[in-house]
């Protein structure tokens, strides 16, 4: 009895020690903004790690770096997670040769690259840049190390564009060559050896002689500084490795890599940048990068102008690609570390966009699809010392790139981008960041009054495929009794004559005030109306919208005699922007021949 | 012709058999009364899903499906503690069965350890089910070292519950102890934001939520799945202690006066 009683006696001052010693219970729940916006989990995604394939990985990012990679992580309170399911994440790509110019740097990111390397630009921008790579803030650009200002002879390739280059006359030269570029922050230099014998036997320009670039090689090595040749010739080639070149910003072309060549860049530890893009280009290939919808709608004026751009030199040469091609076979094969560049804005390429396609060429040249993306990550992160990026793993820098599907298997299948992350915050990728106005939800005409009507924008008109140089004719009008014994209905009716080109004729309406001016229907869900046509005709319903002068996205509908309504989901036209929609058109197209149809009670919501 | 042969001399008795039979028959006779076993089943994983998983509604930055896995994980292993001690006990002395077991070759320890593992069986069972429905239902991921970290954390857990039972099961007779032991279970289990998370509920009885122990166990709880940081787990840990020992201390004074 006694002793039980010391027990309970002992246990009571336990307790309430005890309780005394816990902390209140909390009165309220924790607040959501305990979990940063900026953290979050990409979750069961297959993983590119930089240098091979990982099935089903979580990958938890903070404060704009990668936190944790695992196989499966718990997720705290409030955090953001990103599916990862059929999908991939990869480091953010690294464009080891590009000129950036403009808005080049922002383009390169809207497209996953979140790292260039540039070969000759303005050097009064590598400060700055300097400052913005070290830093994990927001950003919308691509980070940039550079050559600065390139090497090269008076008169010579690089001294095209209109700006001041102090170029060398021979050796002497060299050391104070170099030192300047280093005053001015250049990261590595840039060397050209062209003369353009490999393109024309037309031209030539001036370019350094051997004795200038090897002079230029051993002050960089001197001062600690990476030099880089361009050379599109494998003499001067293999001249410029032998004497300490440490990369080629492009594999030669006259020639494919001779076994002594290969044994060269081998023996030297020395990168190549095949730049096979452009080098593809030089060859009379057309990059089809402008009409992939996968691309289109994110494509900035300036990228769609240099992806068009065409003809370097004069002919089209397709040995040039192949022996290209060969060359980075050959030097792959022996372990020689090659690494992916575009040389954006060159001619058939556009800054970001065309490293995905150089990664598909490289693919064609002896590199599987891991050795292709590792050529866009961790070899030229390895290659030009950037320690924290081209790679996923904890503590990196929080760059990355998700992409839809398996690029395991196909490597063109980064363009299916479905989020781009810079110093672990999501990359708004729209070209303009501007949003459109809103179109409100509701009915846009029911044709009850004696004048064509709509409540938004600048109403109807009728369209052809004259504005194209074609041949048909549409006209518009407003007919008595409409669907459901209403008042009035719209007629469109007219002559359809199929000649070169598009064929379209019918009625076309403009959102907004301004003729194909974008709105924001982002929030809309579909468009509904009512229709009826006794010729038979589809209706092709179209959606104009994304970047002015895009192709429209088209649902094809089949009216009969009598009023019908047809609902159509937005969603379902294929590559439509509802972020931006300029119009909405209903026509008719081939064959030849009288139509009409008439619409009623046209809604979107 | 008077001299007596001795008797053979029995084989000795198999503790670790007795113990095993009795564990046996205490879970099959749990097993067979529905009226306790189904409700300790499924009350748990039913309002888990309602709660959890049915009623929407985000609560600032707790990952709903996880923190109620926590607490319910807590309300389920608590019940069969507290009904298998309390109405098990209460029912075995107004039947006698308890004054036959005491004079039975049987030791005393081997009843306990009985009742012990056939509420653990019960937890463990209860704490499958919740997990199935947070993990396969309300997206709820958690690694194996963390659930095996949660299993263990409840089910050690228990012992404050099976003494608190037992205490109970010493106070009152028969079915009256069903009354009894509901009165103390589904209070303590609400106003110890087990059903509802705490901050639903007036700050007094907020405050008061300390004296109950299963708010305690429920921090450790919360505490391992991540939904609560900074729990002072030794603390939780030394009052679920002492609470155990006041309540057997108390239970067994009942015990030696009957």
């Amino acid at each position: 009895m006694n002793k039980l009683h010391l027990l309970l006696a002992a246990g009571i001052v336990l307790l309430v020690g005890a309780l005394l010693a816990i902390p209140s219970p909390t009165t309220s729940p924790p607040a959501q903004t305990k979990a940063s916006p900026d953290t979050f989990v990409v979750r069961d995604v297959r993983l590119f790690d930089g240098e091979r394939f990982h099935e089903r990985r979580s990958v938890l990012v903070r404060d704009g770096r990668i936190q944790s990679v695992a196989a499966d992580l718990d997720l705290a309170p409030g955090m953001t997670v990103v599916e990862g399911e059929g999908r991939t994440l990869l480091p953010g790509l690294i464009d080891a040769h590009v000129h950036t110019w403009g808005s080049a740097r922002r383009d390169a990111l809207r497209f996953g690259v979140t790292t260039v390397i540039d070969m000759f630009s303005d050097h009064r921008a590598l400060a700055a840049a300097r400052v913005e790579r070290a830093s994990l803030a927001a950003t919308d650009r691509a980070d940039l190390w550079s050559a600065g200002t390139l090497a090269t002879a008076a008169g010579g390739h690089g001294t095209q564009y209109g700006m001041a280059i102090p170029t060398l006359g021979g050796p002497g030269d060299a050391d104070a060559w170099v030192q300047a570029r280093q005053d001015e922050g250049s990261d590595f230099i840039k060397i050209v050896r062209e003369d353009l014998h490999v393109y024309s036997d037309a031209q030539a320009l001036p370019t350094l002689d051997a004795a200038t670039v090897a002079a230029l090689v051993q002050a960089a090595r001197r001062r600690g500084l990476m030099a880089v040749v361009h050379a599109s010739a494998q003499e001067a080639a293999r001249e410029s490795l032998r004497d300490g070149a440490h990369g080629l910003a492009h594999v030669f072309q006259d020639s494919a890599a001779d076994p002594a060549f290969v044994a060269l860049a081998r023996e030297r530890g020395a990168f190549v940048v095949p730049t096979l893009t452009v080098v593809a280009g030089f060859s009379g290939q057309r990059s089809a990068l402008a009409e992939d919808p996968r691309v289109a709608p994110w494509l900035s004026a300036d990228q769609r102008q240099t992806l068009a751009g065409r003809g370097f030199f004069t002919e089209a040469k397709p040995a040039l690609l192949a022996n290209a091609r060969e060359s980075v076979r050959r030097l792959h094969a022996a372990g020689v570390p090659i690494l992916a560049g575009s040389d954006a804005p060159n001619p058939n390429t556009a800054h970001g966009v065309s490293l995905h396609e150089e990664i598909a060429w490289l693919a064609t040249a002896g590199l599987s699809p891991a050795q292709a993306l590792a050529a866009a990550t961790s070899a030229p992160a390895d290659a030009f010392g950037l320690s924290d990026r081209g790679r996923i793993a904890p503590g990196q820098r929080a760059d990355l790139l998700l992409v839809e599907g398996d690029p395991s298997r196909d490597p063109g299948q980064t363009l299916a981008i479905v989020s781009v992350w810079k110093n672990g915050r999501e990359v708004d990728r729209r070209v303009e960041i501007d949003r459109a106005p809103v179109l409100a939800p509701g009915p846009i005409s029911d044709f009850e009054a004696d004048a064509i009507e709509s409540r938004v924008g600048s109403g109807w008109m009728a369209t052809s495929d004259r504005m194209a140089g074609g041949q048909s004719q549409a006209a518009l009008a407003r007919i008595e009794g409409g669907a459901g014994g209403s008042a009035g209905a719209l007629r469109a009716s007219g002559r359809v004559q199929v000649g070169a080109g598009a064929v379209w004729a019918g009625a076309f309406l403009n959102p907004g005030e301004a003729m194909m001016q974008p709105l924001d229907a982002s929030a809309l869900g579909e468009l509904v109306f009512q229709v009826r046509s006794d010729d038979g005709r589809t209706l092709a319903v179209m959606l104009f919208s994304g970047a002015e002068g895009a192709s429209p996205a088209s649902v094809s509908v089949t009216p009969g005699p009598q009023w019908s309504e047809v609902r159509l989901r937005l969603s379902d036209f294929p590559g439509a922007d509802l972020g931006r929609l300029r119009a909405i058109a209903f026509t008719v197209q081939a064959p030849a021949g009288e139509f009409h149809f008439d619409l009623d009670q046209v809604e979107i919501r | 012709m008077n001299t007596t042969s001795p008797l053979p001399a029995a084989p000795a008795p198999s503790l670790l058999r007795i113990q095993a039979l009795e564990s046996w028959y205490e879970l099959l006779r749990v097993l067979r009364t529905p009226a306790f076993a189904i409700p300790a089943l499924a009350f748990p994983v039913v309002f888990y899903v309602l709660f959890a998983l049915v009623l929407p509604g985000q609560w600032g930055g707790y990952q709903k499906s996880a923190y109620l896995l926590a607490t319910y994980g807590v309300f389920g292993v608590i019940g069969p503690a507290l009904f298998g001690f309390g109405v098990g006990l209460a029912i075995e002395r107004e039947k006698g069965w308890l004054e036959l077991k005491r004079v039975s070759p049987m030791p005393t320890f081997v009843y306990f350890i009985a009742k012990i593992s056939m509420s653990l069986v019960f937890a463990f069972a209860v704490l499958c089910l919740l997990t199935v429905a947070a993990v396969g239902f309300g997206g709820v991921r958690i690694t194996p070292i963390t659930w095996l970290q949660l299993v263990a954390t409840l089910l050690l857990g228990t012992m404050p519950f099976c003494a608190m039972g037992l205490w109970i099961g010493t106070l009152v007779k028969g079915d009256a102890a069903v009354a009894v032991v509901n009165l103390v279970y589904l209070p303590m289990s609400v106003l110890s934001g087990l059903w509802i998370p705490l901050f639903a509920f007036p700050v007094v009885l907020q405050k008061l939520a300390v004296a109950w122990p299963s708010w305690h166990l429920a921090q450790m709880a919360l505490g391992v799945v991540g939904q609560v940081q900074d729990v002072a787990y030794a603390r939780h840990a030394l009052v679920l202690l002492a609470a155990t020992v006041v309540f057997l201390a108390l239970a067994a004074m009942r015990l030696r006066k009957a």
